[in-house]
């Protein structure tokens, strides 16, 4: 959501248009601008189902309800074309920012319209399997606005100006040191920080990333059995085990860094996995919908 | 015979450097110790973890110092011995040891072939802070979530569809094309619920008529004539154009049994036929239709034609004949009855009096109530026609005789047998015997009365039967037991004519009542039965008493009520009119404010009739002799 587009009788600029100073987002995009369509979208639709008398009651076999489908199927496919259209970056009026603030309104807006599409009759079926899976694919988008708000100033925190290569870097900096360090130690404790330095940073599953769950983590036990290996002994300063010690604390809060940034990035893009998929799985259902209302007519 | 140790390292862009050592002496240590001749800086490795001795013969022996062993040959050894000339490789920890003869030297190149540590091996910065292989795919899940929607949702029905298309029952189990249904089916037609296929008979085809007609062959009919149907809808609204278009494009016709009778909206009687299907028509009908006599009705509240009861005109043999009034103002109706309600109800006179010292043993009040008399029906509906025997005869008796201790009563309803019955009486009995001719009794001189008494008992019990034609003439006349409470005419042959007597369980036949539904009420508030003086006044409440709480389906009334009832077209018509209750009144009503709703009448308890009265009777009564 990189820069602001023109708006009024700014003249047009070609290229990359360059920002005033003042980041404005694509919630904020021309002063909510579609939240303001989305809403006079969805007040319209309201007030005509309540007004439009459909007899024995509403439902989506009404010429209302077939004209509230139609909007909503077409609001669906028009979302999905942001997958396409993102991938085409364009500065104008309809400028990727513009788009996406108009997906995410649109797509808040087809909760009303898909609703009184359905006349709140639901059950064990096709249409109801369309209904529920788009609104799952629009509680994965809402996680995905609230994840895009809040989560990337988190991430510039947590990084705190490092790079993620750098990140990569100091790690295998630490491990190096540790390696050196380690060389005059008896085997036992020599084993204990291989253990630590064939530990995989990035080998645990998305459970681990997502709630920074790392029971198993060797760092932290090695640390710790060095530590309880050594209580007892005299700070002599030179020590290799003193070192090593030293090393392992300064690796267990790079790691520490590395998994919250591992987790921000998880959030930032795990909701994507369900939105796409099911957004998918939605346009397959849609298809049957629409046919078996046509095919059972 | 020496070792020439080379050193191999890797440069970042793959070059490799080689340090060459020689050492003239036969035997090395290998180790993590610096002190070793080859001297691994491994954390696998142990201080000093093997040595290397050259044999005679040039064989090399490499033998484990501790515990830890080494890989001979991808083989786990603690010693072993190599030829040079032949080869062989060592692997202690992270190092390959390669062992060659070369000008009669033992030659050992030593490399690192693992990295320092798992974060220094090769790892790309762009992906492995990515999720990218945490999960399946984006796309492949998208595409393998399509194929099964599509197969089971979509593929699936249609093969079941195409399976079962022509089949009359289709078996109880599963079948996928219900996973089409848009809602459960209405309890009449539960039965077809796993039988799409009954009603969907061609894809891409609505429901037909003809469909609906093959079960339905004698409870569907027309309405009215289709053309004049047509004629007399309203013009549609621009939606309902534009869905008539769109099915017409697709060959629909307009009119079919669906469109009122819409199906899958859920298990439970179908849906009340709203009032806007019938004001579609009705309300101002003579603008479309000018000859129709049907007057206008859009809503009761504010558009409906007064009642039109059906009364009695006389009689065609038994058959009833009736004429439609209008209940402006009072109406009257020839029942064949005499029965003044006013003096029955009384609260003061005779007959108050009569029902107060009957009063236990009849369960009445201090005046005689209409529930005294009127006997509803099970379901509490209608009324049941009041029976002589039942409703009237504790009072008027029609008792004649008494042997024992056993009363001989006339036959209700049976004028001959009232004669024969009579005629029988003063056949089979004399005139009571007086008590001073007792056959005891000594005759004294001078008892002229005594006397007297015998003589006119001898010409009574002579003259007796004779007595019989004056009797019966009695009870058929003015004043008789049969002349009270009916129409008595002589006939020419000497007999006795009296008049059917006809109570309708129902006036208005387009129309559906439920006094049940009205037990709040008292009868008068509806029925001014405590001021009628004769039994011609047609008791029914008309339309302005009606309003008093029923407003339209739409809320609307001429008058301000304070608790209104909203009532549609539904609730006392219906379409397919029968003798049971209209689906709206089925499905019960609140009253608003009250918020108490009225169970449904179970259908079956509902009293049908297919004669258009329940019956018609005689009725005579006796004096008491």
């Amino acid at each position: 959501m990189a820069t602001q587009a023109p708006s009024g009788k700014v003249p047009r600029q070609t290229g990359r248009v360059k920002s005033d100073g003042f980041h404005e987002g694509f919630l904020r995009h021309r002063n909510f601008y579609w939240l303001k369509f989305a809403s006079i979208l969805s007040l319209i639709v309201i007030v005509a189902y309540m007004i439009i008398d459909v007899e024995p009651r509403h439902n989506g076999g009404s010429w209302y309800g077939y004209t509230l489908g139609t909007i909503g199927a077409g609001l669906i496919i028009w979302l999905t074309t942001l997958g396409i259209r993102k991938r085409n970056m364009t500065p104008k009026a309809w400028s990727l920012k513009a788009w996406t603030s108009a997906h995410v309104y649109l797509g808040l807006s087809l909760i009303i319209v898909a609703t009184l599409h359905t006349g709140f009759q639901f059950g064990l079926n096709v249409h109801t399997l369309a209904y529920v899976l788009m609104m799952i694919v629009i509680i994965s988008g809402l996680f995905g606005i609230f994840a895009y708000s809040t989560l990337p100033q988190q991430l510039s925190f947590n990084r705190d100006q490092v790079t993620e290569t750098q990140m990569l870097e100091s790690l295998r900096a630490i491990d190096r040191q540790l390696h050196d360090a380690a060389q005059p130690l008896a085997q036992n404790y020599a084993a204990l920080v291989r253990e630590s330095l064939e530990q995989d940073p990035f080998a645990d599953g998305l459970r681990a990333r997502l709630f920074r769950s790392y029971p198993n983590c060797a760092t932290r036990r090695v640390h710790a059995e060095l530590r309880q290996a050594t209580r007892n002994r005299v700070n002599i300063g030179n020590d290799p085990l003193e070192r090593v010690d030293g090393l392992l604390e300064r690796k267990s809060s790079m790691l520490a860094r590395v998994r919250r940034h591992l987790q921000i990035k998880a959030l930032l893009e795990f909701w994507l996995y369900i939105h796409v998929p099911i957004t998918f799985a939605l346009i397959a259902a849609l298809i049957a919908h629409i046919i078996s209302v046509f095919f059972y007519w | 015979m020496s070792f020439i140790i080379r050193h191999i390292s890797t440069t970042a862009d793959g070059r490799q450097i080689i340090r060459p050592t020689t050492l003239a002496t036969r035997q090395i240590y290998i180790g993590r110790d610096s002190a070793c001749e080859i001297h691994l800086a491994d954390l696998g490795v142990d201080m000093r973890h093997a040595k290397a001795s050259i044999l005679d013969g040039g064989k090399l022996l490499v033998e484990a110092q501790g515990n830890l062993g080494f890989d001979a040959d991808g083989r786990s050894v603690q010693s072993v011995t190599i030829d040079p000339a032949v080869g062989g490789e060592l692997r202690f920890g992270s190092h390959r040891l390669n062992i060659t003869r070369e000008d009669g030297n033992v030659v050992i190149a030593v490399e690192r072939i693992a990295a320092v540590s798992d974060s220094a091996d090769t790892k790309d910065v762009s992906t492995v802070f990515q999720l990218n292989g945490l999960l399946p795919g984006r796309r492949p899940a998208a595409w393998a979530l399509i194929a099964v929607t599509l197969a089971l949702f979509l593929i699936w029905p249609i093969y079941t569809y195409a399976t079962s298309h022509g089949v009359k029952t289709r078996d109880a189990g599963f079948h996928a094309d219900t996973m089409w249904t848009s809602g459960n089916l209405s309890q009449s037609h539960k039965s077809l619920e796993n039988n799409c296929q009954a009603c969907h008979v061609n894809k891409f085809e609505s429901v037909t008529d003809k469909t609906c007609l093959t079960c339905h062959k004698d409870d569907a009919h027309e309405h009215a004539d289709p053309a004049r149907q047509g004629q007399s809808m309203a013009p549609k609204g621009f939606g309902d154009k534009v869905e008539r278009m769109f099915e017409a494009s697709f060959g629909i016709p307009e009119g079919r049994c669906v469109e009122c009778h819409s199906e899958h909206e859920g298990a439970g009687h179908m849906e009340p036929t709203a009032q806007k299907f019938c004001a579609d028509c009705h309300a101002d009908m003579k603008t479309r239709l000018p000859d129709t006599k049907l007057g206008s009705a859009g809503d009761f509240g504010i558009d409906h034609p007064q009642f039109m009861p059906a009364i009695t005109v006389g009689f065609d043999g038994n058959k009833r004949l009736t004429r439609r009034a209008v209940l402006d103002g009072p109406l009257t109706e020839n029942n064949g009855l005499k029965f003044p309600h006013d003096v029955h109800m009384s609260k003061t006179n005779g007959i108050a009096r009569m029902a107060q010292t009957m009063k236990a043993e009849q369960g009445w009040g201090n005046s005689l109530a209409c529930k005294d008399c009127h006997t509803p029906t099970a379901d509490g509906t209608r009324f049941l026609p009041t029976e002589m025997e039942a409703d009237c005869a504790m009072c008027h008796s029609l008792a004649f005789d008494k042997i024992g201790g056993t009363i001989r009563t006339l036959r209700h309803g049976k004028p001959e047998q009232v004669i024969a019955d009579l005629r029988a009486f003063y056949r089979s009995t004399g005139p009571e015997r007086p008590i001073n001719l007792s056959s005891m009794a000594r005759r004294r001189p001078g008892e002229y009365a005594a006397t007297e008494t015998a003589f006119d008992f001898a010409a009574g019990a002579r003259a007796w039967p004779g007595q019989a034609d004056e009797a019966i003439r009695a009870v058929f006349t003015k004043g008789g037991a049969c002349y009270d409470c009916h129409v008595v005419t002589p006939t020419l042959v000497g007999g006795w004519q009296v008049q059917k007597v006809v109570q309708p369980d129902r006036y208005m036949n387009k129309g559906w009542f439920d006094h049940d539904a009205h037990k709040q009420e008292s009868c008068t508030s509806c029925h001014a039965a405590d001021t009628s003086k004769v039994a011609t006044d047609l008791l029914l409440p008309n339309q302005k008493s009606c309003r008093t709480c029923h407003v339209g389906g739409t809320g609307e009334s001429l008058i301000a009520v304070k608790k209104p009832v909203e009532s549609t077209c539904g609730m006392c018509h219906d379409y397919h009119m029968d003798g049971g209750a209209p689906w709206d009144a089925k499905a019960g009503q609140t009253r608003s404010g009250q918020g108490s709703v009225r169970p449904p009448p179970t259908p079956n308890t509902v009293t049908t009739s297919a004669s258009p009265y329940r019956s018609v009777r005689f009725g005579v009564q006796l004096a008491r002799k």
